[in-house]
């Protein structure tokens, strides 16, 4: 059931905006990233970690939690607009699978955005003329963070779920990786939702290992995600449905 | 349980502490076209949403399909329902097949069901074209596709016909009456429209201010219809104290007397009667107190309650 519920979901995004989106912004974010490590040369003098840094910078800041945010957005909007709730919730779907299924597609949208920033810093890294090896740690970079923004997805969806506006859960990602940064820079990063992508992704210390265990990080991450994948079900389960 | 497949027992809904729907008692018969009949904001919509799932009742209880509608039962009510409530449902940017293929994956309908119903609602012609693009007409008619999609046992249809122009309201209401005979299908279809269900249903329940305040077969709303024979003279005094002093009660209103229905025999010797008085009779009709009548009344009892 739940594969047929993602299989319908991926059908709802054909020809549909959210991929104009998956494109711009990754480009944006490499755009600014490579153009201020071009201007710190002077300071930046690690090849391809300082690379690293002014992407993450941008990316996990700013373009990547209002990306997540979009995309949550957009799959709610899918539904709020037409009246389509009152189609969705009288399927024969069970309400956690519904939910789910929203996730799902929205962690696979955020994977391929993470594999396109992983090429882009590769080509950026190309153009800018690095010739050091590529940091073996950039998969693992690209897969914590994966799975971070899962997270800030979880959160996302229940915001978009709730509240029928598409500026709020882009406005909130972005609000929620300003905070992440300044948690992570206070060190407490694991404890707070929004940092746990600068933290996975290494934007502050490009290394292979993170500032935490990766223990800590998979229980930190994965309950952070139960938390906001459970608010959406329950919501869903409590609230009348509200269409229009 | 009887024959009933829907039966509700004390639903009620409340919204900031006012009951939208009172302690209904709704009872749908196995293969009727039940039209579901108030005025707008009486509490259909709320009700009909209460029997899908889509709003949780303040009281009372849901039996439909012979299952008690709670959280335990939900799928199974709902894998045998199709639904059309308030607005057509449809993504815009999609076009009226891919709509369909949508609900067809989730249902796990075979492949063929899409292009029969289709059919069915006469859009085979225009299935690549966007949702976005169809007339209200289509979209309603993409919404009865979509409803029909897994040939549910149950279908709820809220204003199906709101918005439509003249055509578009006598297809729907063709296609509405087809589908008990056609598929088996009970079908509760709700309108402000009194003309409209009659001339769909078979069984009806007035709902006015959230209370249902009629529920019968149509037949037996017809028959609350009263006959009246409207008498116009010349001298209208003269002539109702005739007919009084031949054992036949008038009541004066306006220009005419009112006469209870009689027999044909009856009313010719009246005739002969009043003649032999010189009395000229002017006009004399037939007069039906019609069903918008008994609706009004009804709804307006309902509202001084």
């Amino acid at each position: 059931m739940l594969i047929r519920s993602i299989r319908a979901e991926y059908r709802k995004l054909r020809r549909s905006y959210i991929w104009l989106a998956l494109l711009i912004m990754p480009v944006m974010s490499a755009g600014f990233g490579t153009f201020n490590y071009l201007n710190n040369l002077g300071m930046l003098t690690q090849q391809w970690y300082s690379l690293w840094t002014q992407h993450a910078l941008f990316y996990c800041t700013l373009f990547a939690p209002a990306l997540t945010g979009v995309y949550c957005a957009y799959l709610c909007r899918l539904e709020h607009l037409n009246h389509n709730w009152n189609t969705v919730m009288t399927q024969p779907i069970p309400i956690p699978t519904i939910v789910l299924a929203k996730l799902t597609v929205v962690s696979g949208l955020t994977a391929l955005t993470q594999l396109f920033i992983g090429a882009l810093f590769l080509l950026s890294g190309k153009l800018a003329g690095l010739t050091a090896p590529i940091p073996t740690a950039l998969p693992l970079w690209l897969l914590r963070g994966w799975w971070s923004l899962t997270t800030e997805a979880a959160l996302l969806l229940f915001l978009a779920l709730a509240i029928r506006s598409f500026a709020i859960p882009v406005g909130a990602g972005i609000l929620g990786g300003f905070c992440g940064i300044a948690a992570l820079v206070k060190g407490f990063g694991i404890y707070f939702p929004f940092s746990l992508l600068p933290l996975s992704m290494c934007s502050h210390n490009p290394s292979d290992s993170m500032e935490c265990s990766t223990a800590a990080f998979v229980i930190s991450s994965t309950g952070f995600f139960l938390f906001g994948y459970l608010l959406c079900v329950l919501w869903k389960k409590h609230r009348d449905t509200q269409a229009g | 349980m009887s024959e009933s497949i829907i039966e509700t027992k004390g639903l009620c809904k409340s919204y900031g502490g006012t009951l939208r729907v009172k302690d209904l008692h709704m009872v749908v018969p196995e293969g009727a076209i039940y039209g579901f009949l108030g005025p707008n904001g009486a509490g259909k919509s709320t009700t009909l949403k209460m029997l899908l799932g889509l709003t949780h009742p303040t009281g009372g209880e849901i039996e439909i399909l012979h299952q008690r509608m709670n959280d335990k039962n939900r799928l199974s009510v709902l894998r045998d329902i199709g639904s059309l409530i308030e607005s057509p449902s449809y993504y815009g940017h999609l076009t009226g097949e891919e709509n369909l293929r949508i609900l067809q994956i989730l249902r796990k309908a075979p492949e063929q069901n899409i292009a029969e119903v289709l059919k069915i609602v006469r859009l085979t012609g225009q299935k690549d074209k966007k949702a976005s693009q169809y007339s209200l007409g289509m979209k309603q008619r993409l919404g009865l596709a979509a409803a029909l999609l897994s040939h549910p046992r149950l279908l709820i249809l809220d204003e199906p016909t709101n918005g439509l122009d003249p055509a578009g309201i006598q297809e729907m209401r063709e296609l509405i009456c087809e589908l008990p005979q056609q598929f088996g299908m009970t079908v509760v279809v709700s309108s402000h429209l009194l003309s409209e269900i009659d001339q769909m249903a078979t069984h009806v329940g007035v709902i006015a201010n959230g209370v249902l305040v009629y529920q019968d077969t149509m037949a037996h709303l017809h028959e609350k219809s009263e006959h009246h024979l409207a008498l116009r003279t010349l001298n209208n005094a003269s002539a109702q104290a005739l007919l009084r002093h031949h054992g036949i009660i008038s009541e004066q209103r306006e220009e005419v007397l009112l006469l209870p229905p009689l027999p044909d025999r009856t009313i010719a010797d009246c005739i002969s009667m009043l003649t032999a008085q010189q009395i000229g009779i002017v006009r004399i009709e037939d007069r039906r107190k019609n069903l918008e009548d008994i609706f009004l009344a009804l709804t307006e009892g309902a509202a001084s309650l």
